[in-house]
């Protein structure tokens, strides 16, 4: 039966400390939540570089290409001469292949964010508001008995505020 | 049946036309201008161009398409006057043309430069980039009074508010003198076949306007002229108005 | 300054979702008279002018641009404000921009809406505009992307996108704060805006690099955007105009404009949401040291223009520039100077950069400046080309006037319906700049 033991922690120190422990006796199920964003929890749970940057690389170059051959296709559907320039001027086009690529840079990071993230989140999941002000929330999903109670000495002993058992998804 | 580098050559060639059909050109001998504004009025009357009314004009706001500038100079009694008549170059590399972000100007296949009326939305970029201010906005929706709508060329569009107008070498008389052409076996326009409003009512015939493409034509002669030049040539407009200067005859 | 007591992170989010979520009948009246102003000076007469034609403004055939695209520079100018202060000092890892840069985000956004009215309003046949815009059509026509005025069109669309994405990515932990101290409507709606935000580290992880991302991509787009604004300008041939120093003096002039926008409403931030904790005064130096660095950039482009104008010896380029200088305008010019290049220096004076209030002075005068600025730019090279019998004359009519007055109550009334919805100070951000909480403090 697996269970969540969460605790919540006045401080950041501590709170760092608990969930390094707790790595390193082997619970992997963490989640932890913060008020502000804190490097050394990215560090402990494993998160190196994320994987937003490949949606911002894919974007960049679709914008670039696509914008350029928007250009070039769109004049020459359509053949208007002017100014005694050519049909196809590189100078101009690649003006607006520069804008394109930022424009699809930014909507390829936006859309990165919301698939590597999992936001929006369709379902309840456990929070605990004060943990957005000024408190620090792990919550530790292991198996209902001894592990549990190993969790939840680590805990205490790293000097959390309040120990409990929460229902509901980590 | 052209390959793929072919057609990518033309699309990269400047101007893009290997030739004009027509290249259509007019003269202007300025020793034969008499500065009477003839022209000014047949245009008028030509292209349904319209009365802005005395306090518009007041404000600038005046819509004439062929104009008579006037230089002055010197102090009385040895006062010069100069007078140039100027209109629409229709430059082949003109500044208007790509300023126009929905392509209500282009250069066509006869080398003109046409303006689309049902596609301007009016950003008036090109009458800034124009550096002959020969470009003329719609500030309002003019209208005639009675009974001047009955003189209306029914050739000729009239235009609403917000659009920009300019010169079009009566493109209404070049298209009817090519339809007759073709009607009839299909031959060429001939030398003096098209005459806009304004070379017809010169009572002087200073201008002149013909196909420069053709060697015999009329204008290609006044063209090759030592008196001939483009105004503002170094702007690198590559104007299609060759005017012939004034021989001066002071002393 | 005496006695700075560092809120706690509690009262942090206490004050400024305080700020955020009471209104008071002082903000209702200010919003009321700013919309009426609003309505009254800008929708009514541009209405007016779109039943009767762009002829209702000072426009004529020598001066074919008037205020309607000086004001669309003078607000994109503006809108780069919020960029550099949030984009660069972000990559930068400028500590002093964490309380002021959400509010900078917000000038942003909504000065570049106000230009885009002005494009609207400039427009002589503004119900085609679409045709400026690349969508499949009946009659096959595409807009010519060769055209300057394109340019501007892809990279104010591409702006205004990378904007609205940037700053509402970066507020949504602080909706998620909102969501949690509300009740009723609003936490539903905080809810569905705030994403179901929980500040996990794996939330925090891939946030942190998303913004980095839009950091890094908004920051070469916001100095593309002007220069391409600018190019309307520089592509043409009249002289004046035809400068290849225009790009760089527009970014310029856009940075110096919009960080002095920025002093003026962070001082009415402070005032008028009880910000005071939060907008201190090293916030105040540090703009004004950017506003010197920004004014002495721009007195020396000034200087350039004028040098090389002079030294090319060109009559057409003398023409204009001894017109700008000594003719109808030249009031108008050396206001300018005074406002711009003179005026910033005395932020050198700390006495100066440490007043509120003079600063507050200082940051108006300084657009008044730019304002000028830019009118000066459209109005003295356009009745000076190449052909001196269509030298002319510009003077804007009472609507053009009216319309300008009415665009400020425009930026007004969008930033006055910001405040309520988003919290204008970043929440996180500025719990990072307290010192952390530790057991060993």
């Amino acid at each position: 039966m697996s269970t969540n033991v969460m605790g919540i922690f006045e401080f950041e120190d501590e709170f760092i400390g608990a969930l390094r422990r707790l790595k390193e006796s082997g619970f992997d199920e963490l989640t932890a939540m913060s008020p502000i964003p804190l490097h050394e929890a990215d560090h402990i749970l494993g998160f190196g570089k994320s994987p937003v940057r490949r949606f911002t690389l894919a974007g960049t170059i679709i914008g670039a290409a696509g914008g350029f051959a928007m250009a070039v296709a769109t004049a020459l559907t359509f053949i208007l001469p002017t100014s005694g320039r050519p049909i196809i001027t590189i100078p101009p086009y690649l003006i607006i292949s520069y804008e394109m690529t930022i424009l699809f840079g930014v909507l390829f990071t936006l859309l990165g964010f919301h698939v590597v993230s999992g936001l929006p989140a369709w379902r309840d999941r456990i929070y605990l508001p004060a943990s957005n002000v000024d408190r620090f929330t792990l919550v530790v999903e292991c198996v209902e008995g001894d592990n549990s109670k190993l969790a939840e000495n680590i805990i205490l002993e790293s000097g959390a505020e309040e120990v409990s058992r929460v229902e509901g998804d980590r | 049946m052209s390959t793929a580098l072919e057609k990518f050559k033309k699309y990269r060639k400047p101007g893009y036309y290997d030739k004009f059909d027509y290249h259509w050109t007019m003269s202007i001998d300025l020793d034969r201008c008499t500065g009477c504004e003839a022209c000014v009025v047949a245009c008028q009357a030509e292209n349904n161009l319209p009365i802005v009314g005395e306090q518009q004009f007041a404000m600038r706001r005046e819509i004439k398409w062929i104009r008579i500038e006037r230089y002055w100079e010197g102090e009385y009694p040895d006062i010069k006057l100069q007078f140039i008549p100027m209109l629409c170059q229709h430059c082949d590399q003109a500044p208007c043309e790509i300023a126009c972000p929905v392509f209500a100007t282009y250069h066509n296949q006869d080398g003109l430069n046409t303006q689309v009326y049902n596609r301007c939305i009016g950003t008036r970029t090109c009458a800034v980039y124009c550096p002959y201010e020969v470009r003329f906005f719609n500030w309002f929706t003019y209208e005639w009074d009675e009974p001047l709508e009955q003189q209306l060329n029914p050739d000729v569009t009239v235009r609403e508010k917000g659009v920009m107008e300019k010169c079009t070498f009566c493109i209404q008389r070049i298209r009817q003198a090519k339809d007759t052409a073709k009607d009839d076996a299909r031959r060429r326009v001939r030398d003096g076949e098209i005459k806009p409003a304004c070379v017809q009512s010169c009572p002087t015939e200073a201008m002149v306007f013909g196909d420069l493409n053709d060697p015999d034509s009329q204008v290609s002669k006044m063209a090759r002229n030592p008196r001939g030049y483009h105004v503002l040539e170094e702007l690198n407009t590559t104007p299609s108005i060759v005017y012939l200067k004034r021989v001066q005859t002071d002393g | 300054m005496a006695d700075y007591i560092e809120p706690t992170y509690a009262e942090v989010n206490q004050d400024i979702l305080r700020a955020m979520m009471e209104t008071g009948p002082k903000y209702w009246a200010t919003l009321g008279a700013s919309i009426t102003v609003a309505g009254v000076c800008f929708f009514i007469p541009w209405f007016y002018q779109l039943e009767v034609g762009v002829g209702a403004s000072g426009m004529n055939r020598s001066a074919v641009w008037g205020t309607y695209l000086s004001n669309f520079i003078f607000w994109i100018g503006l809108s780069h404000s919020g960029t550099l202060l949030s984009a660069v000092l972000h990559i930068t890892n400028s500590s002093w921009r964490k309380a002021i840069y959400r509010s900078a985000e917000a000038m942003t956004l909504f000065s570049l809406i106000t230009a885009a009215l002005f494009v609207m309003v400039h427009l002589g046949r503004v119900w085609f505009v679409h045709w400026t815009v690349p969508i499949p059509n009946q009659m096959d026509l595409w807009p010519n992307f060769r055209s300057p005025l394109m340019f501007d069109v892809m990279a104010i669309t591409t702006y205004l996108t990378a904007s609205s994405i940037f700053i509402y990515m970066g507020s949504v932990p602080d909706f998620a704060a909102v969501r949690d101290a509300s009740n009723g409507l609003r936490r539903k709606l905080y809810t569905i805006f705030s994403f179901g935000w929980r500040g996990t580290a794996k939330e925090w992880h891939t946030l942190g690099w998303a913004y980095t991302f839009f950091a890094v991509l908004v920051i070469p787009l916001a100095v593309s955007v002007h220069s391409i604004v600018s190019w309307d300008f520089a592509l043409s041939l009249v002289p004046g105009l035809h400068h290849t120093v225009f790009a760089p003096y527009f970014v310029t002039g856009a940075i110096f404009s919009g960080t002095a926008g920025i002093v003026t409403v962070m001082f009415l931030l402070r005032k008028y949401m009880n910000f005071e904790r939060y907008i201190r005064e090293i916030h105040l130096i540090n703009l004004g040291k950017l506003l010197v660095l920004l004014s002495l950039i721009w007195t020396y482009i000034n200087i350039m223009e004028v040098f090389t104008t002079w030294f090319s010896g060109s009559s057409y380029e003398l023409e204009a520039l001894e017109w700008r200088l000594t003719g109808f305008y030249a009031p108008m010019y050396w206001e300018m100077i005074l406002f711009c290049a003179v005026v910033p220096m005395l932020i050198l004076f700390k006495r100066i950069r440490t007043s509120w209030k003079s600063m507050l002075t200082i940051s108006i005068l300084i657009n008044i400046g730019m304002i000028s600025e830019r009118f000066i730019i459209v109005a003295t090279s356009q009745p000076r080309k190449f052909l001196p019998n269509a030298f002319g004359f510009y003077f804007p009519s009472a609507i053009e006037i009216s319309i300008t007055i009415g665009s400020f109550a425009v930026f007004t009334t969008l930033f006055l319906i910001f405040v309520k919805w988003v919290p204008a100070v970043s929440l996180y951000e500025v719990k990072e700049t307290l010192k952390p909480l530790r057991r060993s403090r």
